[in-house]
């Protein structure tokens, strides 16, 4: 360490090759990553998100939704993922390649959320709306997420009704004679909630096998 | 106090007389960030067993109040607490007077306004989402330039040395402010500026938050902790030879852990391998700096005490980060709690701990004058410990019992949350307590600078005492 320029080369050099050992090399592997094209459906996946989702994705990076919320479902036989019906396969590096910030995760306090709009039974916007302004979970009583008011307006009812106007009843519903508006942010992040969707099957995402012939219409 | 001056004026130089205001402000701002931290904390701890608390208040929705806090801890409390420190030992094992000073107190008041104005705008909706990089990125050029700036006296101090050997503490502070800039400018490229594709964001971003821990955060640690043992033992430290080996394991072995996070992820399995294999082989790390600083273990004063139990939380947050990185492991602690809890045993139990130690010692030499009040001190320490053991437990008991909730996919996220409930609670209980804990600091210290600014008896203190004086004496 008396060597000064020695010293300092070496610092420099440790983190360099840590970088060049990590960044760059899966840079090298997945920078260019393309959507696959499917012959058969004569469509490239995955689809490129709609411009309201891209906006939506900014609304559920700036509450910080990921803090709860993880992005990734793990491969079938790691975890419970798709017991829990998150998703049918593990998420692979090409489902995240349109996402201008892919919000991966790393706390699971509420349900992975990489494949809710593929989900079975399916979510509706109403679902999701009204699970913002309520934090009741669709099917639930109690108060088990947090309720993001901000995101709606109140606003006297002038004329006919809007067609996106909260259907809430009780202590919740808005007083006579006004209505629950959700704001445009409120909208695009639900759109964007239910634009995960990871239902379409790559070739790398099947469970590894020993190599055979594929047959023709097989399943994993 | 009418001690010689000959014993004592060892220990209170003319070193720390020039190096006083700007050192003191840079604690200041330290802990005034950490109390501030812990009031996020506490309000994002309530958040997770009343999810509807404060949820109507657009500026702490539990995202952005983690994001605040944790943005506050790392680069308000900690990055302040540890420049101050690092510089302190630069300039004293440097044996020169600090140069550049002006340029760390502009560097810091620029630092402190750039991270204030960052965390407004996590508040007002400008955070990144990218973990320990949420600042907008309009901040972090500022931020970029103020470190270089307060650095700049530290990198003095190591080029204008007059001493012949070097230790083990300028190492690991010259290292820590070298390549903190690198870093985070590195990732400010790779994430912000001119985004990487998909999931490679994931990797880069985890190269980036190990990088803080092992590049940055660490050294950082290490040099107050290997500056403060020998100094309070007075005795060479045992094994000494192996530090060098010890110190490039960290730097070289430390960045190669950053996919450690993403164990069944989305991204190229070797990256998690890689990272398994790095966090095995960085044990040997942790156990030398065991081994160097066990003397430390058992001593008196509260400083030596703090930076002893930070020491040993060091050590076991580096074999609990190795071994929950293995996939067997990680199936059941990946996405739990017992994350939140590693890094809390690491940056509470074993950054903050080691810091928190090294400020107690180095404040009373820095200000010629001892703790205002001794039962302050001593109640604050007794409140850390306390804090931070229960913090550490309750938040691994909450994330096992949610880890195998998981693992069963009938358990609704429901009774997730009745299962961890009493535990969560426990670590609020535990954040309340660390808060009030450093209150109790942060009135002390105040006191302190204030009576060493403007004492109320002319010169009816003598700077030069008794080194043992300095300690807090009540432990």
């Amino acid at each position: 360490m008396k060597n000064g320029p020695l010293f300092f080369f070496g610092l420099f050099a440790a983190l360099t090759l840590s970088w060049a050992g990590t960044v760059l090399l899966s840079h090298h592997q997945l920078g260019g990553l393309a959507p696959f094209y499917d012959e058969n459906e004569s469509a490239a996946f995955p689809l490129r998100q709609p411009g309201v989702a891209a906006r939506g994705q900014l609304v559920y990076a700036d509450l910080g939704c990921a803090s709860c919320h993880t992005q990734q479902v793990r491969r079938p036989e790691f975890g419970a993922d798709q017991a829990h019906g998150w998703g049918e396969r593990q998420s692979v590096a090409r489902d995240y390649i349109f996402q201008a910030r892919p919000q991966l995760g790393a706390l699971r306090v509420g349900p992975d959320l990489a494949n809710l709009g593929g989900r079975k039974p399916a979510y509706d916007s109403d679902d999701l709306i009204s699970l913002l302004y309520t934090g009741v979970i669709p099917g639930a009583k109690a108060v088990t997420h947090p309720y993001y008011k901000f995101l709606f307006d109140e606003r006297p009812v002038v004329g006919e009704k809007s067609a996106v106007a909260l259907k809430l009843t009780g202590a919740l519903a808005a007083s006579a004679g006004s209505q629950i508006v959700p704001t445009e942010r409120a909208q695009s992040l639900v759109a964007f909630l239910l634009s995960l969707n990871n239902s379409y099957d790559y070739p790398e995402a099947r469970p590894f096998v020993e190599k055979t012939e594929k047959k023709e219409g097989e399943k994993k | 106090m009418t001690t010689a001056p000959t014993n004592a004026s060892a220990e209170v130089t003319a070193i720390d007389a020039a190096a006083r205001w700007p050192l003191l402000l840079l604690i200041a701002s330290a802990i005034s960030w950490l109390v501030l931290s812990g009031v996020l904390a506490l309000i994002a701890s309530i958040q997770l067993v009343q999810p509807a608390f404060l949820a109507d208040c657009s500026v702490f929705t539990h995202g952005r109040t983690v994001a605040m806090q944790e943005s506050i801890f790392v680069y308000g409390w900690a990055a302040n607490a540890g420049l101050a420190i690092a510089l302190w030992i630069l300039g004293r094992l440097g044996g020169s007077l600090l140069r550049a000073t002006n340029w760390v107190v502009a560097g810091t008041v620029a630092w402190n306004l750039a991270v204030a104005l960052g965390v407004i705008g996590i508040a007002i909706g400008d955070a990144t989402s990218i973990v320990l990089l949420e600042l907008p990125r309009y901040v972090q050029l500022i931020m970029v330039v103020a470190y270089g700036a307060i650095a700049v006296s530290g990198v003095l101090a190591w080029i204008g040395r007059r001493t012949e050997g070097t230790y083990a503490a300028q190492w690991y502070a010259v290292a820590a402010l070298f390549l903190f800039p690198w870093l985070f400018s590195a990732a400010q490229m790779m994430l912000l500026w001119a985004p990487l594709r998909g999931t490679l964001q994931a990797v880069a971003a985890g190269w980036f938050s190990q990088g803080v821990w092992t590049l940055w955060l660490a050294p950082l640690a290490l040099a107050a902790a290997y500056y403060v043992v020998p100094k309070v033992t007075g005795r060479v430290l045992p094994s000494y030879e192996f530090a060098p080996h010890s110190f490039w394991c960290l730097l070289v072995v430390g960045g190669f852990t950053g996919g450690r996070h993403l164990v069944g992820g989305p991204v190229p399995a070797w990256i998690a391998s890689l990272a398994i294999v790095s966090c095995v082989l960085l044990l040997f790390h942790y156990f030398i700096v065991f081994i160097n600083l066990r003397g430390g273990l058992g001593r008196g004063s509260t400083a030596a005490r703090l930076v002893s139990v930070g020491l040993l939380a060091y050590a076991l947050g580096g074999l609990v980060d190795a071994i929950t990185a293995f996939r067997g492991v990680a199936l059941v602690t990946q996405f739990t709690f017992i994350d939140v809890a590693q890094q809390q045993l690491a940056l509470y139990g074993g950054f903050s701990l080691i810091l928190l130690g090294a400020i107690y010692f180095a404040v009373p030499r820095l200000t010629g004058r001892s703790w205002v009040s001794g039962a302050l001190v001593s109640g604050h320490a007794a409140l850390l410990l306390a804090g931070v053991a229960v913090l550490v437990a309750s938040l691994s008991a909450a994330g096992w019992a949610q880890g195998h909730d998981l693992l069963n996919a009938k358990t609704s996220f429901a009774t997730i949350a009745e299962h961890t409930r009493t535990w969560l609670l426990l670590g609020t209980a535990a954040q309340g307590v660390l808060l009030f804990g450093n209150l109790l600091l942060l009135v002390n210290f105040l006191q302190t600078a204030w009576a060493t600014c403007c004492p109320t008896a002319p010169s009816a203190e003598n700077p030069f005492r008794q080194p043992s004086s300095m300690e807090a004496t009540a432990s």
